[in-house]
């Protein structure tokens, strides 16, 4: 192993954060300084929680004698537990930065070529990975436990249960590696034997993939799953002590307990086991590390073109061109997909936080906020956003767009239909959920749909033309799609303009919350009617600034 | 706006572009004649891309006049692209389309009729080799391949202009080949051509015409007898001329000390 190698591989994992960060790309300049505030800062503060907690453990000591007892026998607890969750978060994060990665457009490929062996990128990959919040942790919790430990007397049991902490992240970050070589693998082969059914895979794939994730997360977070589980694994290592990946806490159990012997047979198993996962690992990246994933055959020399619906809804042939393309896009291209969360999360965290109310009455007021979230914000939420993405996705193909006959209306009158036609079909899903979910009245459903196609139509345009504006074509190191002054200013104006159309039923809504307000000055449907025409009057607007954006653009195609 | 008969298929009257305190282009005089091959060469950042791009609308000039198959470029840039079929530098095509649906969104976006674009598709694909992999989706083409995408599409809905950027890069010799005779065939049915390359062969095989650019301007012009005639280089090929014309042809002493 040239470790010279590895950290030169590092040293160069690191820099690719520089597409992120850096705007100017022509004589650049970096501090070496603030690459390194953050690790730096991590450890002083470490340094300083240690030191605080010290000297408050010294005097509370001073003050109640039982209290040294109670909090070195928690330290005992926190040291036993902090590996295997350090070895969870590390284990989380890290996949989730390989997530994130699989997004991004720069080639993360191994130079091959050069004079580097498998083993070395392997270990360089494993340790990047860590680069970030992982190693930030690290840097926070081991000095300060350390610095604690030299208060309660406590230093070699700190010292080892820092050295395992160390230990369990690179465990985790291994076993990330090992699963990224496998996923590019087995993506690989699912693709290669469905053939032309590949894009619906990844399609739905990745889909299954945001389900789980986020079911998971909001178990996590909606209750006390995540801290009963973390619990439950500290406490109960003895039971499990057959699964590898507790045996570094086991380690320091036996270790704390006296039990020399089977601490040291517990860091042999530790190590053999860190060296087996590494091992495996470096074999994968040998077979697989250049592993081309094979062509996704889509058709066979069967040309079917399709022209029907969108011609009979008056698009001309660029047009109804435009919106096909886009939609392959939405369900082909990965990044997009991403845009799928947000129903996702929508559905999914009013369901979960219903599991945690189980057998409990919902009130009414929350059921009514709870049917205007679920029939309300996803299908506006996805209208803000999209119109953002519509332009800038094209990224650097939209020379396309500039060389080919499309005028500024054809461009905006396809990106807006494709807005609003998506934006509704999550409504449609979204809203059977809700109906499903919470019993709303006809008259409470009838109104929270005609609000929310009003607020599809006037915040797509809004975002479309805002999109327009700010758009970013920038792919590498992933796709930008909008500048982010662009899409603050979207998200406030669309704010600003959603709260304009729902304040004729601001009247209705006041008098069913507010107790002495018994009947409202307005009826719903009258505060519907004012809220069309706020909104006819926006979309409208809006629309005919989106062209002025797209006849700015197609000008400005050099930019 | 669009003008039927026209003298030249372009016409560029002293046309400036700068970035910044570069200027890309510097006052550039040029016509075009119509079912001519012209072609554009000059070392890199000389401004033969941005003078392309520029005649399709893609680049606004800083002053001058730009005229495309009789229609003003400024006013009109649409209709020029019409008429126009384009390959850029380094031409990104819709990676999770296949091909097919790629060359039928341009057919679309060219208002093709069906019929027309089915078959001429299939004539390009067939031509290209690139039949049996048209269903594939382009992110698993090679750069030939998507090179081949790039010139059907620019070929496809017979534009009366083509304004190629190295236009052959990456193709092999085979399509390379038919893509040169295609062009030669255009230009008898009275297609104009622009083409910047720097394989200076092709340029001396294919083109009636050629233009050297070095630093924003147009150094020589003319055919390859008149181009010889200018740089007092009888019977000499592109490449002497070239070198010597751009002054950069003193390449001796660098591979000496090179080699040193």
């Amino acid at each position: 192993m040239n470790w010279k190698n590895v950290l030169h591989l590092i040293r160069i994992d690191t820099k690719s954060g520089r597409f992120l960060r850096g705007k100017r790309l022509t004589r650049f300049r970096e501090s070496r300084i603030f690459i390194y505030v953050l690790y730096g800062g991590s450890l002083a503060l470490g340094l300083v929680v240690g030191a605080l907690a010290g000297i408050l453990y010294v005097s509370a000591s001073a003050t109640d004698p039982n209290f040294a007892a109670l909090a070195d026998q928690a330290m005992l607890s926190l040291f036993l537990g902090l590996p295997t969750m350090v070895l969870i978060y590390s284990l989380i994060l890290t996949m989730m930065q390989q997530i994130q990665r699989s997004g991004t457009k720069f080639s993360a490929q191994a130079p091959y070529w050069l004079p580097i062996t498998w083993g070395e990128h392997t270990l360089a990959s494993i340790l990047t990975n860590l680069i970030g919040f992982p190693l930030v942790s690290i840097l926070f919790i081991t000095p300060a436990i350390i610095l604690f430990s030299t208060f309660t007397g406590q230093v070699v049991a700190a010292a080892g249960t820092a050295l395992a902490i160390c230990a369990a992240a690179f465990m985790a970050s291994a076993v990330t590696e090992v699963f990224r070589v496998l996923q590019v693998r087995f993506i690989g082969a699912i693709y290669k034997s469905t053939g032309r059914a590949a894009i619906w895979v990844r399609f739905i794939g990745s889909l299954l993939l945001f389900l789980v994730f986020y079911t998971v997360y909001f178990y996590v977070v909606s209750g006390t799953g995540g801290i009963y589980l973390l619990q439950t694994i500290a406490s109960a290592q003895s039971a499990i002590w057959f699964i590898p990946f507790v045996w570094l806490g086991m380690t320091l159990y036996s270790f704390l307990n006296g039990l020399v012997l089977q601490g040291i047979a517990f860091v042999a198993l530790s190590l053999g086991f860190i060296a087996a996962l590494f091992y495996l690992a470096t074999s994968l990246n040998r077979r697989y590390g250049l592993y081309e994933p094979p062509a996704i055959t889509v058709s066979r020399g069967v040309y079917a073109p399709k022209t029907g619906l969108l011609g009979r809804l008056g698009f001309s042939t660029t047009e109804g061109a435009l919106i096909r393309k886009d939609l392959k896009a939405f369900t082909r291209r990965r990044e997009l997909m991403f845009v799928f969360i947000i129903p996702i999360v929508v559905i999914l965290a009013p369901v979960m936080q219903g599991l945690g109310q189980m057998g409990r009455p919902v009130p009414a007021e929350a059921s009514l906020i709870l049917v205007a979230v679920v029939f309300l914000f996803p299908s506006a939420a996805m209208a803000t956003m999209l119109g953002t993405f519509m332009i800038g996705e094209e990224g650097m193909t939209i020379w396309r767009i500039y060389s080919s006959p499309i005028s500024p209306k054809s461009l905006v009158k396809s990106k807006y239909f494709f807005v609003v036609i998506f934006s509704l079909a999550v409504l449609a899903v979204t809203g059977t959920v809700g109906f499903i979910a919470f019993h709303p009245s006809l008259r409470a459903t009838f109104v929270a749909l005609l609000e929310s196609i009003l607020l599809v139509f006037a915040l797509g345009s809004i975002s479309l033309s805002n999109g327009t504006k700010g758009a970013d074509f920038t792919e590498v190191p992933r796709p930008r799609m909008i500048r982010t002054r662009w899409s603050f200013i979207n998200l406030i104006v669309c704010f600003l303009v959603a709260t304009a159309i729902l304040v004729p039923f601001v009247p209705y809504l006041l008098s069913s919350f507010v107790p002495g307000l018994a009947q409202p000055f307005i009826d719903p449907y009258v505060a519907a009617i004012l809220s069309s025409i706020i909104a006819t009057v926006i979309t409208l607007i809006f629309y005919r600034i989106s062209v002025k954006n797209a006849e700015e653009l197609l000008k400005k195609a050099e930019t | 706006m669009m003008a039927t008969d026209y003298s030249s298929a372009v016409e560029i009257k002293k046309i400036v572009k700068r970035y910044g305190e570069i200027r890309a282009v510097d006052n550039v005089d040029l016509s075009i004649r119509p079912g001519e091959i012209f072609g554009l060469l000059g070392p890199n950042g000389s401004g033969k891309s941005t003078t392309m791009k520029m005649l399709l609308g893609l680049v606004q000039p800083d002053s001058g006049a730009l005229n495309v198959l009789g229609i003003d470029v400024q006013k009109d840039p649409v209709a020029v692209k019409r008429l126009v079929g384009y390959v850029p530098e380094s031409p990104r095509l819709y990676e999770f389309l296949t091909g097919i649906e790629y060359l039928d969104f341009i057919g679309d976006v060219y208002g093709m009729q069906t019929e027309a674009k089915k078959a001429r598709i299939n004539e390009y694909l067939k031509a290209l080799e690139l039949e049996g992999r048209e269903g594939d989706m382009i992110s698993s083409y090679s750069e030939g391949m998507k090179q081949k995408v790039a010139l059907i599409s620019a070929f496809m809905h017979k534009p009366k202009l083509l304004i190629l950027d190295e236009p052959l890069s990456g193709l092999d010799p085979r399509s390379a080949r038919i893509v040169k005779d295609f062009l030669h065939e255009l230009k008898a049915q009275g297609v104009t051509t622009m083409m910047s390359t720097h394989v200076l062969e092709i340029a001396q095989a294919l083109c009636d015409r050629i233009g050297i650019m070095y630093h924003g301007k147009l150094l020589a012009l003319g055919t390859m007898d008149e181009l010889r005639e200018m740089a007092k280089l009888p019977d000499s090929a592109l490449e002497d001329i070239f070198l010597k014309l751009t002054g950069t042809g003193d390449i001796r002493p660098v591979v000496e000390e090179l080699l040193k």
